[in-house]
Formats: C-alpha cells, sequence, structure tokens
C-alpha cells in the first residue's frame, strides 16, 4: 500500500471516529478523528499538506485571530484550508487539511510547543513569529526553552521564509538565524518575559521599542514592515506604503498588530495587500472571540483571557468603571492547572466597579480582587436566572465577560459565528 | 511597636517573578495594612544598588538564565548578606530558594555559585515537580506558622538541607524539596517552593515576616475570602494524593 493511499482511508476512518464522537456528544471530534488517522498513517501530515501550506501562524497570544485575518485576506485567491475553531495541535492541524478543500492553499494556526514538529511535516512557504511570554507554564516549557526550540526549528528547515515580531526580544532570538526573514515592527505591550537576553542572560537595555543587549551585541533587528497606533491602527509596507486598519472590526490595538503581521505575509504570498485589508474587515468575530453571545440570563461580550500579556491588552478595550465585567477562571488541563499568573495581571485598573468572579478558581480571582482593592463578589452561575448581580447589571444591553479556554469553550454558540471562508 | 514604615524590598521581579511572586510584596503590604502597619516598599531592578538596611527582603522563581544573572548580580553586591548580619529577614521562592544556597544547577545542569545564605544545595529532581503543593509546618519551628501550608510548585530542583538548616514544614501532598521535606529555614531566612502566591494562601507567614520586622507578635486577622481559597486548596491537595 502506498502512503497516500494509506492516508486516504486513515482520514476515512478518522471521519468516522469523529462522527462516532459527535453523535455521542463528546464534541466536534475534530480531536479523535485526527488521532485516528495518525495512528493508521503516521506520515499523514506530511500527505495532507503536500506542497500547498502557505503560512503556519505561532504565538502566546492571538495566534486564531491572526490565522482568521491571513486565511480571510487569502481567500481573495480562492477557498482555503483553515481551523474552523482553535484546535492547533497536530490533530487540529491534520484535520483543517483533510477537511478543507483538498487543492487549496493551507493556513493554519500551531501551537507553540508544536510548531517544530508541525512545521518539519507541512514544509509551509511562511511561518509567522509574533509573540512569545509566560503562558500555562504547568505544561509549556519556559519561555526562553521554546525560543531554543524554534531556532533550532529554523535551522533545520531553512527554506521557510520567516515573518517575525522585531519588537519581541525573545522572538528575534528565535528567529535571527533564519535564511530569509521579513521584521516586522508589530509593537510588545508585555515585556516582563522579555527582561533579560535569551542568549546570555544579560539584562536588556530598552529605549521605546528599541531594545539591545551589552552582553552580546544583538539588537532589535531593523524591520521593514511598521505598526502604527493612534486610536485605530495603520500598517506601513517596505515601500513607504500606508495600509489604513481603521475599518478592522476585530478590537484593540493587538489585532491591529495581528493585521499587520497577517499582511506582511499577504506580501510574501503575493497577495493583492489591498483587496487582503477589505477582506481582512468582514472578520467579526473569531472561533467566539469577541462574539456576542446569549449565556443564560445575560448577553455577554465573550474574551478570552488567558494569561498576564493577553489580559492586559483586553484591560484596555473593557467599557470604563462603573460598569461590571464577569471574570470567568478556571484551572481545568487547557487552561493551565495553575492560576498564580492572575497576580501579574494589572487588575487594579477595574478599580470603580464590581467584578463577578466566577469559575473553579473564582476563589483565587476573589483574593486577587481583594489585594487589587477591587470589589468583587463570587458567584458560581452567574447566568442563573435568580443568580444575584450587582445593581444595574441586568440593565446593561451587553456585558463583558472574560473568560478562561475551557469556560470561553463552554459558552460560546458556534451555531453564532461564520465558519466555512 | 515601631511606627516608621517596615521597608519591604523586592528583589530583581523582573527576574525573579515568573510565576506571580510578585504577590508575595503585595500580600505583606496588604496584611500590613490590616494590621495597621505602614510600609515602604523598594523594587529593585538588576544595575540598582540594594539597600543593606531594610527589614525584609523578598525574591520569587525564574528561569534558569534569569536565575544565575540575579545569583551573579546579588552575590557581586553583598547586600543581601550585610542585610541579614544587620537582622533582615528574607523571604525567597523557588529559584530565589535554590540561589540563596552553596550551589543550584544553571540552564546546562552545570552547578552554579549560590550565595550561601541557606545551608542547602540544589541539584535536579528525576522528574519535575508540577502541582499542588501542602505542608505541615515543623511545630519547634521558626515561624509562629501553626497551620498547614498550601501552594503550587513548578520546579526541577532537589534541594539538600545541611547541618545549619532546619526544614520549614513535611510534605503532605506534593516533592517539595524531594525527600519528603519543604523549604529551609535559618534564623529569619526562608526558602520555599512555595508559588500560589506563597504569602496570599499563607497569611500567617506574612504575619511572622511583618512580626520579625517589627520585634512583636501579631495575631492573626482572618479574612473571609482567604479562608475559603485555603480551605478549597488544601481539600484540593489531599484529593491528589
Amino acid at each position: 500500500m502506498n502512503t497516500s493511499l494509506r492516508t486516504k482511508l486513515a482520514v476515512t476512518a478518522g471521519r468516522l471516529a469523529a462522527a462516532t464522537s459527535r453523535t455521542l456528544g463528546r464534541g466536534e471530534g475534530m480531536v479523535v478523528g485526527g488521532k485516528v488517522t495518525l495512528r493508521i498513517s503516521p506520515h499523514a501530515l506530511a500527505d495532507l499538506a503536500g506542497d500547498r501550506v502557505a503560512a503556519l501562524v505561532s504565538a502566546t497570544n492571538g495566534k486564531t485571530s491572526t490565522t482568521r485575518l491571513l486565511a480571510t485576506a487569502a481567500s481573495q485567491a480562492g477557498p482555503v484550508a483553515t481551523q474552523s475553531t482553535g484546535a492547533n495541535m497536530t490533530e487540529g492541524v491534520l484535520w483543517a487539511l483533510a477537511n478543507g478543500p483538498a487543492n487549496g492553499p493551507a493556513i493554519l494556526e500551531v501551537d507553540e510547543a508544536y510548531l517544530p514538529r508541525v512545521l518539519a511535516a507541512t514544509r509551509p512557504k511562511v511561518v509567522l513569529l509574533a509573540n512569545l511570554s509566560r503562558d500555562q507554564l504547568d505544561r509549556m516549557s519556559e519561555v526562553a526553552m521554546l525560543a531554543r526550540k524554534w531556532r533550532r526549528m529554523l535551522a533545520e528547515n531553512p527554506d521557510v521564509v520567516v515573518v517575525a515580531n522585531a519588537d519581541d526580544p525573545i522572538v528575534a532570538f528565535a528567529a535571527e538565524k533564519a535564511q530569509q526573514i521579513i521584521w516586522v515592527a508589530a509593537g510588545q505591550e508585555w515585556t516582563a518575559d522579555s527582561s533579560v537576553c535569551p542568549e546570555c542572560g544579560t539584562l536588556l537595555s530598552r529605549d521605546g521599542t528599541d531594545w539591545s543587549c551589552s552582553g552580546c551585541g544583538r539588537a532589535r533587528p531593523k524591520t521593514s514592515w511598521q505598526f502604527e497606533w493612534e486610536k485605530t491602527g495603520t500598517a506601513v509596507g517596505p515601500d513607504g506604503q500606508r495600509y489604513d486598519l481603521a475599518s478592522l472590526q476585530l478590537p484593540g490595538r493587538f489585532n491591529a498588530s495581528n493585521a499587520t503581521m497577517a499582511l506582511a505575509v499577504c506580501a510574501e504570498l503575493g497577495l493583492d495587500l489591498a483587496k487582503a485589508v477589505t477582506l481582512m474587515s468582514t472578520v467579526t468575530s473569531v472561533s467566539g472571540r469577541f462574539a456576542t453571545v446569549v449565556a443564560g440570563s445575560l448577553r455577554i461580550r465573550l474574551l478570552l483571557a488567558k494569561n498576564p500579556a493577553g489580559w492586559s491588552e483586553l484591560l484596555d478595550i473593557m467599557p470604563p468603571a462603573p460598569t461590571p465585567v464577569i471574570i470567568i477562571i478556571n484551572s481545568n488541563d487547557a487552561d493551565g492547572r495553575d492560576p498564580s499568573w492572575l497576580w501579574d495581571v494589572p487588575f487594579e485598573r477595574l478599580k470603580g466597579r464590581t467584578v463577578i468572579a466566577s469559575g473553579n478558581r473564582r476563589r483565587d480571582l476573589a483574593v486577587r480582587l481583594l489585594h487589587a482593592g477591587v470589589d468583587a463578589v463570587v458567584i458560581e452561575d452567574p447566568f442563573a436566572a435568580d443568580a444575584v448581580l450587582p445593581a444595574g447589571t441586568r440593565n446593561l444591553a451587553v456585558i463583558d465577560c472574560a473568560a478562561t479556554y475551557t469556560a470561553f469553550q463552554k459558552l460560546r454558540d458556534p451555531s453564532n459565528e461564520e465558519l466555512a471562508l | 511597636m515601631k511606627k516608621s514604615p517596615i521597608r519591604i524590598v523586592s528583589i530583581y521581579p523582573t527576574l525573579l517573578g515568573t510565576y506571580g511572586d510578585g504577590g508575595n510584596v503585595a500580600a505583606l503590604s496588604h496584611i500590613a495594612s490590616l494590621h495597621g502597619l505602614p510600609v515602604d516598599i523598594l523594587t529593585i531592578s538588576p544595575g540598582m544598588m540594594i539597600p543593606d538596611d531594610a527589614d525584609i527582603y523578598v525574591m520569587g522563581g525564574g528561569e534558569d538564565t534569569a536565575q544565575v544573572a540575579a545569583a551573579n548580580a546579588l552575590r557581586a553586591s553583598g547586600a543581601l548578606t550585610r542585610a541579614v548580619d544587620n537582622g533582615a529577614s528574607v523571604l525567597a521562592i523557588c529559584a530565589g530558594y535554590q540561589l540563596l544556597g552553596h550551589e543550584f544547577p544553571d540552564a546546562d545542569g552545570n552547578a552554579a555559585p549560590g550565595l550561601g545564605l541557606l545551608d542547602v544545595f540544589t541539584d535536579r529532581l528525576p522528574k519535575r515537580a508540577v502541582g499542588e503543593l501542602a505542608a505541615e509546618p515543623i511545630r519547634a519551628g521558626l515561624t509562629s506558622v501553626t497551620q498547614m501550608l498550601t501552594g503550587y510548585e513548578n520546579h526541577g530542583g532537589a534541594t539538600h538541607l545541611g547541618a545549619g538548616v532546619i526544614p520549614l514544614a513535611l510534605v503532605t501532598s506534593g516533592v517539595g524539596n524531594g525527600d519528603g521535606t519543604e523549604g529551609a529555614i535559618t534564623g529569619q531566612v526562608i526558602g520555599t517552593y512555595l508559588h500560589g502566591p506563597c504569602l496570599v494562601r499563607n497569611p500567617l507567614l506574612a504575619e511572622t515576616l511583618l512580626g520579625w520586622a517589627i520585634g512583636q507578635h501579631l495575631d492573626p486577622i482572618v479574612e473571609d475570602a482567604v479562608e475559603e481559597l485555603r480551605r478549597e486548596r488544601l481539600g484540593s491537595a489531599n484529593m491528589g494524593k
């Protein structure tokens, strides 16, 4: 049996397993389907990828949104294979390739720890590396260790074009040895995980976005793409061409930065950049992120907030005090087992309002907010019709609800969302 | 009672603060205010002078390269050693704990020199210790902590205690030092693997440190939200056994 026939059979078996899993109400079946496929055909990922993988996207934060922006922009040339959910480990990548348009290009998000093996198997034209910071320290390597793995990966795969954020020193260290690099000045709000040089341990000197290491001479690379932010974003290409990102519907500075990096990838893929911006502006929510959904007796804007770097961006887009917000903190496997990171989030910025604290780690959150001087009520199920909520909450048309991954997944309503491209 | 502010020094949080350990300084400040004690918090970045006349010094955990950088800077400064000689107390977590000892493993597994303020040395555990950690304080110990200690550990270090220290506690769930003990203490210098953050989940330990600073025992002040968190975490550590 040749490998590709084997893979075809494996995919069929995987689909069957996924359908069974769905029928049994155990979720979308993607992970099970992917596992079955890989068990039968261990090279299925490389087989399905062929030479059609246009880009992989990885980062600690924003990879699902960036992938959706990029895949939507790339759909100008025809249908694109990409994830419809945030499933970004080997099985999720495989599933998107097996079930997307058969011959179209693929644009895929990849978990940062899985990136080396997925990149080696799928041989993308471009890999987008956006940021690295602390996240799920019980599962992930420490940040510098992850960067060293990426660095080795790029040394072993010299043909891939790297689009990398020059403002994140850890990403720059990971990317700098690649043969072809497009550096983007995409910004870095959270600097606490890049205070020392990942190579020599010297404290980095910083001046605005510029950074350098006095120990080994490493410095922020010269960038060809720039990102500017003043209430709305602008991307500036290598030729000085400006792309106004004010029409983006995804909120916040970080999404405009994600769009700038996606645009730099579009340029490498030979796409029309003006069309790319227009298409990216049609994206309203990404696998539930920023979507307005009905949860029990409330209408909520759903925000995914799972680590300090992501939080420091999200606090900016919440409505000002005294508007209450809901925060749900879980510590299931997919959230990371240890929510100590709550102490790295500047929750003091929520002062002047009441936070509704929920999730299986609501007590950790309540103590964190107590120390931050933020009023909180601890409620196991804030969406219950008889939940006692802070005054005024039920009068809000929509209330912001920031949740860790498993709580977020439970609240999102896939039927409300755009799926196929 | 001492009326001038208690001086608390947060040492290199940019290097040693990966696991939310900044919460320890926040907890000291919060609990001091419950007792009506003013505090003065000084945050030290690498390159800044470390005072040797403060009351409480706090260090957190961090990654390997940052840990070596912090240890080198502290050894070169000598201020922490002088401060301890002056009667200051120290709370050091995880990587901070390890670097208070004689030596600890660097990113390549080679022994790097520590400060020698605790008579311990650290090498590697066969398997990384990750999870809830609960430990019973040593009854005849040097702190006034009588309740179970609770926290979260995430480290690859096996810490071996010499004759100059006693353990802080005995592990009831989790790994700790690796030999059934958790942490080490001598005089007013404490090292521990408890993240969580440590002083948030164990306010009695914060009250011990603050009491040392003012030279007077502090009667514990109990906060409901903290007690509920402690009960939940200790219950969860028990279930994980």
